[in-house]
């Protein structure tokens, strides 16, 4: 009799804690990640799944708005003097750190110092920038070598991008990425905790100063609705989406094309197509190998490749894929033909015979492609029988991811490597513009453009450079466009807020259930 | 039997060494550079070589080998180069995981597998044995990633009765409520091992089934479930038990399938990850305390024949 009392007690109290913690849940967003971010520092991390996590928690002096225009977010206003070589930043003043002290000038000049120094995407500006200077508790003055076009769009984008940490945490940091209990910054969540394989955990931060204005994109104000946000890894895509189904997650990412047309009718699911494309990208050897300097057999290689059957093949449903050579997307400020005649021809015989003409006889091509992404192995698939229809030799070598990053800096090791590209602002954050970035295109001909194009700040005189540079790329072919992709991921209909998608990562806050 | 023990807990430690070494050696020569995995995509050769010195990992191999070996000894299996936490946290958060799967997963094993391997076995040639012989083959036969997946489907987005993945501690809110997220899971791992274990049982009994002091047994007059449970199958589990031991170390360190579907925090995919990740003291203190526990189980496990069976000796 008493047992089976006993047991009954335990059942209620079982039940009762698994309602309780239903009732929690509540108030917790549940975001199921691809896998986990290595870390969450803005600064020198550029994997988009920190960004997605870590852009509650961090902001910078400015932000992008719906039409990925940047507009301020720390920063309230700022004036341009001496010809665009004097950059004069006024910051937002009763802005408080999750740490409870006010954001000065000091944390910021310590900020972009370490990003400049150390960050990601920061010696892109701080080669150009004399000093970063406190003029005031909430003014920071920027001093120039040259007017430098992209200051702004730079600095907008949180991603490896100038996050504002307080002095204490900035300036003793190096390039290795700060530690967790680091993670002070001024965003509407702050860091809750990070238990390795299980969650990533931001709360709410009452403390929170929002900026003003109609919300846009990631600007104007910003609010807070949930207890915490929760982002989970659920590396089984299957399992990504059919948890969303059954209500253990409200959001997913990252859910292949394959799946697309099924849940894009089904009225439980809610899909987010995201806000700019990412696109392949081919690196071609320019440091060694056979198709060091021999710009015509690369523009062979070129017109062997017809990109339309590998995007069919890679990523499925037409409404994910564009076939397009502009680096940027249509409608976007930055998009130009300029070259894009030679970006999809698939002409195997015309092929055949500039490559001759460009004195190649066969030698084997070394074309390294990762597994870890399919669309890069399905496309690779597809380029190799491609190519070797105009007869190219190609040796498809194909590794794990953390393998082909090491491989692809020693220009021993390859010819051709397939990576992707995220959609940035501003063309000069595309990595091919990156002398260092491997495949190491630094020809002459681009450091003239690329010096007129960062020392201009007229957006129109800008655009036309950037026109020619594209141009210079189907001429010199450093790397080649596999075509636009948008990704897409998926909601719970309860999500409220969620609006049209800004850019690749998703925001919660002004989103509620 | 305290002294066997002792000398084969003590033929442990050149065994370990051995094990400490391969490891070490197989994952330092998987190519891929931790330091350029972590510093991502624009990281510069310069930048990554600073990152890789200020992690020792340009010092020579038998250095960085001793180093971390007599961290080990001292119970420091050194920090997560993902995680930037000590390395034994990550593997105890992921072995409660692990364990508790493990152990639910030989109950589901223990409920289903012995009892119908019995049933097989008494009733050898009927429809009982052939219905419960084919299931058995086809559970072994279906691969551990469609049956959870269609588990998650049925018991979660249909019927809602079950969390479709993840699973939070037993120590966070909800306690041992928690369990609940381990069920599914462990119904998808013991399926094939239960099949296993049945047709194990079941032939087990059917070998004891013909021995001679069975056939006395029954001469003897004793009633027909008294032969079956004291005769036959303490005798068939003697070779049950072995199975039940590698099984249980299996199932700690291979699940990485069905913690992959069920998206578990557990030790098998965190070795995966961490291989990926290139994240080299996570891998080999993973690997390492998988050695440990298949040697010890190894130990029980011949500790328990002594004790099934008192004819072998253990000198």
């Amino acid at each position: 009799m008493f047992r089976k009392n006993r047991w009954k007690t335990v059942l209620a109290a079982a039940l009762a804690t698994s309602m309780a913690s239903t009732a929690f849940a509540a108030g917790t967003l549940r975001y199921a990640t691809i896998g986990e971010p290595p870390s969450l520092d803005q600064h020198v991390v550029t994997s988009d799944l920190a960004t997605t996590i870590a852009h509650h928690m961090f902001e910078g002096l400015y932000t992008f708005d719906a039409s990925n225009a940047p507009v301020p977010l720390l920063a309230e206003s700022d004036r341009i003097e001496d010809g665009g070589k004097t950059i004069v930043i006024t910051l937002r003043k009763d802005v408080t750190f999750h740490n409870g002290e006010d954001m000065t000038s000091a944390d910021v000049v310590a900020s972009l110092q370490r990003w400049g120094e150390h960050g990601s995407r920061g010696s892109l500006l701080f080669a150009n920038v004399e000093s970063v200077e406190a003029t005031g508790d909430h003014e920071v003055t920027i001093r120039l070598k040259e007017p430098f076009g992209p200051w702004k769009n730079l600095m907008a984008f949180i991603n490896g991008g100038p996050a504002i940490y307080p002095a204490s945490v900035a300036s003793g940091a190096g390039k290795e990425p700060i530690a967790p209990e680091q993670y002070i910054g001024t965003g509407p969540y702050r860091f809750g905790e990070w238990q390795p394989n299980r969650h990533v955990e931001l709360v709410r931060f009452d403390d929170y100063d929002s900026p003003s204005g109609e919300p846009s994109g990631y600007g104007g104000a910003r609010k807070a609705e949930f207890d915490a946000l929760r982002f989970i890894p659920v590396p089984d895509v299957g399992t990504r989406v059919s948890g969303l189904q059954a209500g253990d997650y409200d959001y997913a990412e990252n859910i292949p094309g394959d799946l697309f047309a099924d849940l894009d009718a089904n009225p439980d699911v809610k899909t987010i197509l995201n806000g700019g494309p990412i696109f392949g990208l081919v690196f071609l050897n320019s440091k060694d190998g056979p198709l060091k300097e021999n710009f015509a057999l690369r523009r062979a290689i070129q017109t062997a490749l017809n990109k339309t059957p590998a995007l069919q093949v890679a990523i499925g449903p037409e409404k994910l894929w564009r076939a397009n050579g502009s680096f940027q997307p249509e409608g976007n400020v930055w998009y130009t033909d300029a070259g894009t005649d030679n970006f999809s021809k698939g002409d195997a015989a015309a092929a055949k015979s500039l490559a001759a003409e460009a004195g190649y006889n066969g030698e084997p091509i070394k074309f390294m492609v990762s597994t870890n992404y399919a669309f890069h192995y399905d496309t690779a698939i597809v380029y190799t029988k491609q190519l070797a229809q105009a007869g190219f030799n190609i040796d498809l070598q194909v590794y794990d991811w953390a393998t082909l990053i090491k491989k692809r800096s020693q220009p021993d090791q390859w010819d051709l490597f397939f990576t992707h590209h995220g959609f940035v602002p501003d063309p000069i954050l595309i990595s091919v513009m990156n002398d260092n970035y491997p495949g190491w295109w630094a020809t002459p001909e681009k450091a003239a453009l690329k010096a007129k194009f960062t020392a201009s700040s007229d957006p129109a005189e800008r655009q036309k450079l950037w026109s020619e540079i594209q141009a210079l790329i189907y001429e010199q072919v450093p790397t080649m466009k596999t075509g636009d992709i948008y990704t897409y991921n998926i909601a719970s209909p309860r999500l409220e807020g969620l609006g049209e998608a800004t850019l690749i990562w998703p925001h919660f806050w002004n989103v509620s259930k | 039997m305290l002294g066997y023990a002792t000398r084969r807990l003590l033929a442990l430690v050149p065994t370990l060494l051995a094990a400490s070494l391969l490891v070490f050696l197989f994952v330092h020569l998987i190519p891929g550079d931790p330091a350029a995995v972590l510093l991502g995509d624009s990281a510069t050769p310069e930048e990554i070589d600073a990152l890789t010195r200020e992690m020792g990992l340009d010092q020579p191999l038998y250095q960085q080998y001793l180093l971390w070996l007599g961290n080990v000894l001292q119970g420091d299996f050194g920090t997560s180069i993902f995680f930037r936490t000590p390395v034994t946290g990550v593997i105890a958060d992921g072995a409660e995981t692990s364990i508790l799967l493990a152990v639910m997963t030989m109950v589901w094993i223990v409920l289903l597998g012995v009892p119908i391997g019995v049933v097989a076995a008494t009733r050898h040639g009927t429809w009982v044995d052939q219905i419960t012989s084919g299931g058995a083959m086809l559970f072994a036969s279906v691969p551990t990633f469609w049956l959870g997946l269609y588990l998650i489907l049925i018991f979660s987005v249909t019927l809602g009765w079950l969390p479709s993945s993840g699973y939070p501690s037993v120590s966070d809110d909800g306690g041992l409520a928690n369990l609940r997220y381990l069920l599914l899971p462990s119904f998808t791992l013991a399926a094939p091992n239960a099949a296993l274990i049945i047709r194990l049982v079941r032939a087990s009994m059917l070998d004891v089934q013909r021995e001679d002091h069975v056939r006395t047994a029954r001469a003897k007059g004793l009633a027909p479930w008294k032969v079956a449970t004291k005769h036959v199958f303490r005798n068939a589990l003697i070779a049950v038990a072995a199975a039940f031991g590698f099984t249980f170390a299996a199932l700690v360190s291979e699940a990485v399938v069905t913690e992959t579907v069920f998206s578990l925090p557990g030790i098998g995919r965190l070795v995966v990850q961490s291989i990926l990740r290139r994240d080299y003291p996570v891998i080999q203190g993973v690997i390492l305390i998988i050695v440990v526990l298949y040697m010890v189980i190894n130990l029980l496990v011949d500790l328990a024949y002594a004790w099934l069976d008192p004819r072998v000796s253990l000198k």
